[in-house]
């Protein structure tokens, strides 16, 4: 079966080197180790969202039984994402679990991710506190979720008053990352924020 | 004024809605079982002939409910039976016969309506037909679009949805579905095709002996459990399957093997007269509040007067003190005298009247107080339970014993068998009464459902006392207590198991 998987994994790349997506930059893909087991990809964070401008890489996991189970995809680039855990990077997509097809390539997964990004699946969490910010307060979220593609995956556009609010938490003595966690769990508050840490 | 509860009951006497059921069952029952080669499948006739039987079994058991366990060859005769019927009638293989029974939960009477009036609608609904045009959803046949290789023309194969594929990658995609133990749905290769492979398409592209066995098994478990009158005991290794025709409240089924008892409609633990519903809430919350029920479940109790520590070692809440003599009620620890009489209440929580002033944590404590009380008897008699099963095993070997010294033969000694099976399903109901009465509001009903469930707990108390020391009791005494404790159980459940009382509230409000 394995022979299947390595066959297939090559002409896939193949396949998306010479795709129009390389072309325009919206992602890449790469073997990791020239073995067909792992792989490399970065989508680029689609236009008029909060990811616009971001590259955020992937792991992408082949199994022995590739095409016939789907591959295992996480984020490795920290993201703020309803579908995605914030902790593991992990994805919530179901062709990626009891919707995959064998006919499906590595082509159409990133593309779907891609466009998962454009349009998150709130009712559908892998990340629950992620999804209810999403739900109860969108302006905060998208504000959050351009902060990470700012910090995280270079995008572009940075939220001032929200770099600051990390700095404060910093000059107490918090881990970067923590802080920012503990910020964005509470939607910003910093006298919340620090009880947390703190308590 | 609870004395006015007693057996007057004006809810008791009504009963035709159930008798009518029973009959309708019985109807079907005939037909299942009849010689005829007609294979007619509407168990929901119209007939409403009398049948006394029947009824008169309602009536002394209340929880009667037709079913038959069969064995795993005899289930899949009547599989194959629905399989051929429904391949007769509509020209189809028998494994499309197979998926379309399996999407339609084993109705073959409404598929083959349906199919007379559009069968594409019945053939897209089963997932044996694409909702897209051949046409549009056909791929080619120049290279497989899963391995990347191009084979000869003759070794691809496709689905009625048209994606062709080649056999290789056909027979490598079942080998990892059957691994994972999908079988009834393993799916068209192609993206967003839901059509499902059928078993003939399967197994003509699966060699391995192991994998198509496996793949068999896998069919029939999902079958049975697919099947709205099919159910698998689910005893640990258990291999019988119970067959019955209604899927709604507290239905004991009996397993041939294993003995179980299980909830026909629910697969949990037989439960009346509590409902499936609330069983499960109260099993839920059983578990979510294991630390307090690890805190209540200490196996010992002091001796109310001489403090001594006391392990339980029978069924019988009556409990004589080895040290002190004294007699006592193992549940509430109270004086076994006051259980005597009529007026046994330990079974009954008594709400504190002044409650709704308190504060809230008065209120969580009494709320905790209330589940305990509820749960700590809930437990006891589970334990009760496994321990009059030892009482059973006992006897048996000690009935044995006699008739091989020569004292009698079986059927002498049959009596005391049978009052400790009686006294095992007694205690069996009485525990399912706890959770029942736990979700049960306040009021009238209540008052009368505890009312009954404290004679049933007396009366039980009193037969496990007696067949604990069987030698001694005299057999019609213990006989008469037989009658007494199995005419407070039927009394209770005919009052409020759910499907019995449906009909009595319903006829109560006019």
């Amino acid at each position: 079966m394995a022979n299947i998987a390595a066959k297939r994994v090559k002409r896939e790349i193949k396949e998306v080197m010479k795709s129009e997506e390389i072309m325009g930059g919206a992602f890449k893909l790469e073997l990791i180790n020239n073995s067909w087991t792992e792989l490399q990809g970065e989508i680029t964070g689609p236009p008029d969202t909060p990811y616009e401008s971001g590259k955020f890489l992937l792991e992408i996991k082949v199994p022995e039984t590739y095409p016939f189970n789907p591959p295992k995809i996480r984020f490795i680039t920290k993201i703020w994402h309803p579908n995605v855990s914030s902790v593991t990077g992990a994805i919530c997509l179901d062709i990626l679990k009891d919707q995959w097809a064998a006919a499906l390539t590595l082509r159409t997964v990133l593309l779907s991710i891609q466009a998962l990004l454009s349009e998150a699946e709130p009712d559908d969490p892998q990340d629950a506190v992620v999804a209810r910010q999403y739900k109860e307060y969108p302006s905060i979220f998208a504000m959050t979720a351009t902060h990470w593609t700012n910090v995280y995956a270079e995008g572009k556009k940075a939220i001032v008053d929200y770099n600051r609010r990390v700095q404060v938490l910093l000059e107490m003595g918090v881990e970067e990352h923590q802080a920012r966690v503990a910020l964005s769990t509470h939607n910003w508050n910093l006298e919340v924020a620090t009880e947390e840490l703190f308590s | 004024m609870i004395f006015l509860f007693t057996k007057q009951c004006p809810l008791s006497h009504t009963f035709p809605p159930e008798s009518k059921r029973t009959n309708k069952m019985s109807a079907e029952s005939d037909m299942e079982y009849s010689d005829n080669d007609g294979d007619d499948y509407d168990y929901y006739g119209e007939q409403d002939d009398c049948d006394m039987e029947t009824v008169d079994r309602t009536k002394a058991d209340p929880e009667y409910f037709l079913y038959s366990c069969l064995r795993v060859e005899e289930v899949e005769k009547l599989l194959n039976e629905s399989i051929e019927l429904l391949s007769n009638s509509l020209q189809i293989t028998p494994s499309l016969a197979k998926v379309t029974l399996h999407a339609y939960e084993w109705n073959a009477q409404e598929i083959i309506n349906k199919y007379k009036e559009n069968a594409n609608e019945v053939l897209v609904y089963s997932r044996v037909k694409s909702r897209v045009a051949l046409g549009q959803a056909g791929s080619s046949r120049a290279s497989c679009a899963v391995c990347a290789s191009t084979p000869h023309l003759p070794k691809y194969s496709a689905l009625a949805c048209g994606h062709y594929f080649c056999n290789d990658c056909w027979s490598m995609h079942f080998e990892v579905q059957i691994k994972q133990g999908v079988s009834n749905t393993i799916q068209c290769m192609a993206q967003d095709c839901e059509v499902i492979a059928p078993e003939d398409f399967v197994l003509s592209h699966v060699t391995k002996p192991t994998l198509r066995e496996r793949y068999q098994q896998f069919m029939f478990k999902d079958h049975v459990k697919s099947h709205p009158q099919l159910r698998f005991c689910p005893g640990p290794n258990c291999q019988w399957i119970f067959q019955a025709w209604a899927r709604e409240g507290a239905r004991r089924v009996e397993c041939r093997g294993c003995e179980l008892l299980t909830c026909f409609s629910c697969g949990a633990p037989h439960h009346a007269p509590t409902d499936c519903a609330t069983i499960r809430r109260w099993l839920t919350k059983c578990a979510d509040d294991s630390e307090t029920a690890n805190y209540i479940s200490a196996h010992t109790k002091d001796c109310p007067k001489c403090q001594i520590c006391i392990e339980k070692n029978g069924g019988c809440n009556h409990m004589q003190c080895g040290a002190c003599r004294h007699d006592f009620c193992w549940v509430c620890l109270g004086d076994w005298k006051t259980h005597g009489s009529e007026y046994y209440e330990c079974s009954r929580y008594k709400e504190d009247p002044n409650l709704a002033n308190d504060s809230q944590h008065a209120q969580a404590r009494e709320a905790l107080k209330k589940y305990l009380h509820y749960y700590e008897r809930w437990e006891n008699h589970a334990r009760s339970l496994k321990l009059e099963e030892q009482t059973l095993a006992n006897l048996k070997r000690r009935i044995n014993q006699k008739v091989m010294a020569g004292q009698g033969t079986w059927i002498d000694w049959q009596y005391l068998w049978d009052a400790a099976r009686l006294l095992k399903r007694c205690r069996y109901t009485l525990q399912y009464t706890y959770p029942f009465a736990y979700y049960m509001e306040i009021g009238p009903r209540k008052e009368l459902f505890e009312y009954q469930q404290a004679q049933l707990e007396a009366e039980i108390e009193n037969l496990s006392w007696k067949v604990e020391r069987a030698e001694t009791t005299h057999r019609g005494d213990l006989e008469n207590q037989m009658d007494i404790a199995e005419k407070r159980r039927t009394t209770l459940l005919k009052d409020f198991l759910e499907f019995n009382t449906k009909s009595i509230s319903g006829s109560s409000k006019v």
